[in-house]
């Protein structure tokens, strides 16, 4: 017997009891915050038939899914994010509703993933969608929930950086950019590769402002002064939308106290297809990935037969583990209350000592056969209780 | 070693023939340290003053490094990037390291036609990328995975072409093989990672904007 080792699947892992709470801690603040803010949670099944799954979504995602057969012979998935489930919740069962709907959620996803600090196949997320309003104080209020629910998760140090997919959109626009060329464009941009991207400028036929402008995209990022620059680079009405946009956005972050946080980056990119307008990131250092993600995504519900805008963000739980831990500022995860052990024939009595000391707002762990004080100190100690009751 | 301390910019170097190129370019824009050199016994070389970290490792290990964000910026070959297929930011191609990779094969059993290969076995230390080159040409290829000599394959029987790197093209000859297909040229590349590439995003541009003055 000694020699068994029961592996768990690729990419998962369990939580220990240390961990479990820490976790728990964390899900608490955000849930309690989300709650304040007057978003309403909701579950979702952990899996859906794939072709929901994949409403908005890139083909080459498909891959990512992890996938399974149902009774029926369709292909069923887990879901990879919890933004699509919740599209069609809201397009389906939410009908009827006054708007805006506001909804929350503290989920496990699932993805094929190569494994890498903070990046596992099962992972957790808890986030809002704010779904029936396309205006920047729709914008501006899921924003600064994100970093108060980043804050609130004990994360000190970090930065959220927004953007708009439809000013690299418009910008392509301007100088004329055959859609395919476009496509490519954004394809290699979205494998982060800048040297094909300016290769791929290069050799269009446009003005060499315009090849300067382009290749300017992806290194615009920084505070307000960032906008200036970009105003002065978007020439029609698309790209200088979103610039206004951003600016009343910031606005309202700033009222909102959160203005410090955040910065501007209008070469972001997500990972998802589904994004329209606003997109933004948070990010700590030491971390290679981000601390959570979002945008606006105002045609996934009209895949759904409902078009509404909508625009929401998912913490990565771990993610924020991560950073804590780094920060150094996890929260005392030893186990505190009080151990009650006892004498021979003291049960009963150590039973009602312990129902006091709960009703009395006390954690208890009592124990279950009778021991010497030593016995009873020891393992009070070695399982961090802050104070042992023995009974004589 | 602080991981998490932002002052510093974090510079993973492969160890091999890219090391002392990528040392000398980044050393014309201000960026060295004392004593950083490929025998150093020391993994990690500082630059307080100029508060730069230098990490010295294994070339394939360069995407992870940054990748991960344990180094903001690497200099690594385009084959070894590729083959990684590590989410970074590939900023710059700064020039040198210039090979190409390619199929070669036994020069007295060359076939006809490429496809003629179709369903054969190839030797190579890049199996991502020489299946999507084949996977382009239509072919479905038994790959075999080697990690270094992979000129051996053919002649050992283990393999009946190779796809590698090829500098000047005397290993091929001296071992009695054929270029017949040339997938794609090469050169060395500083990437980032895509957090640092936001947090510190000054710094790297600069560094960015003086490389592409010099190179």
């Amino acid at each position: 017997m000694d020699n068994i080792v029961l592996k768990i699947p690729y990419g998962t892992r369990d939580f220990l009891p240390d961990e479990a709470k820490e976790k728990r801690f964390i899900e608490n603040k955000i849930a309690d915050l989300f709650a304040k803010w007057g978003y309403k949670e909701v579950v979702t099944p952990t899996m859906e038939y794939l072709d929901t799954l994949m409403f908005g979504a890139n083909r080459s995602d498909e891959s990512r899914l992890v996938k399974f057969v149902a009774k029926d012979n369709r292909t069923l998935a887990l879901r990879h994010e919890m933004t699509t489930p919740i599209a069609r919740l809201a397009a389906m069962r939410f009908k009827d509703s006054h708007l805006p709907l506001k909804l929350s959620y503290i989920s496990s996803v699932y993805r094929n993933a190569e494994i890498q600090k903070g990046r596992q196949c099962e992972f957790y997320q808890a986030g809002v969608e704010l779904i029936g309003f396309q205006s920047a104080a729709a914008d501006a209020e899921v924003i600064a929930l994100a970093v108060y629910g980043i804050l609130a998760a004990g994360v000190k140090n970090f930065k959220v950086s927004i953007g708009r997919v439809d000013f690299v959109k418009g910008i392509m626009e301007q100088y004329r950019i055959l859609p395919d060329i476009v496509e490519k464009l954004q394809q290699v941009m979205e494998g982060r590769n800048l040297v094909e991207y300016e290769k791929i400028i290069d050799a269009l036929e446009i003005s060499a402002e315009g090849k300067a402008t382009l290749k300017e995209i992806p290194y615009l990022k920084g505070d307000c002064e960032v906008l200036d620059r970009a105003r002065n680079m978007a020439l029609n009405e698309q790209s200088r939308y979103a610039i206004e946009r951003l600016v009343e956005v910031y606005s309202l972050l700033e009222t909102y106290g959160v203005g410090e946080y955040v910065s501007f980056d209008l070469g972001i990119l997500r990972d998802m297809n589904y994004y329209t307008g606003i997109v933004f990131e948070a990010y700590t250092a030491g971390l290679g990935f981000p601390l959570c993600g979002g945008g606006r995504y105002d045609r996934l519900l009209s895949d759904f037969g409902r078009p509404l805008p909508a625009i929401g963000f998912a913490i990565g739980i771990e993610r924020i583990l991560l950073a804590k831990e780094r920060e150094g500022n996890l929260e005392k995860n030893k186990t505190t209350g009080v151990y009650v052990a006892y004498a021979e024939g003291k049960l009963k009595e150590a039973i009602m000592m312990a129902n006091d000391f709960r009703l009395g707002g006390k954690i208890v762990s009592l124990a279950l056969q009778a021991e010497t004080e030593e016995q009873a100190k020891l393992y009070g100690d070695e399982n961090g209780f802050d104070e042992v009751v023995y009974l004589k | 070693m602080q991981d998490n301390d932002l002052e510093y910019l974090t510079i993973a170097l492969p160890k091999g023939k890219l090391f002392s190129l990528s040392a000398d370019l980044l050393k014309k824009v201000g960026y060295d340290a004392e004593n950083l050199s490929e025998k150093s016994r020391k993994l990690v070389i500082t630059n307080e003053e100029k508060k730069i970290r230098f990490i010295i490792t294994k070339t394939a290990d360069v995407p992870t490094y940054v990748e991960c964000g344990a180094a903001d910026i690497g200099v690594i070959g385009k084959d070894v990037l590729l083959e990684s297929e590590k989410d970074v930011y590939e900023l710059l191609d700064l020039g040198f390291g210039a090979c190409h990779l390619m199929m070669a094969v036994p020069t007295d059993r060359k076939r006809a036609k490429l496809s003629d290969y179709a369903h054969t076995r190839v030797a190579t230390k890049f199996p991502h990328i020489a299946e999507e080159f084949f996977t382009r040409q239509g072919m479905q290829m038994e790959y075999v995975k080697l990690n270094g000599s992979i000129e051996l394959g053919p002649i050992v029987g283990l393999s009946e072409s190779i796809v590698d790197i090829v500098e000047t093209g005397t290993t091929l000859k001296e071992n009695r093989l054929e270029e017949i297909a040339r997938i794609m040229d090469l050169t060395a590349r500083l990437i980032a990672n895509r957090v640092s590439f936001q947090l510190k995003f000054d710094r790297i541009e600069t560094l960015v904007r003086d490389l592409k003055k010099i190179l």
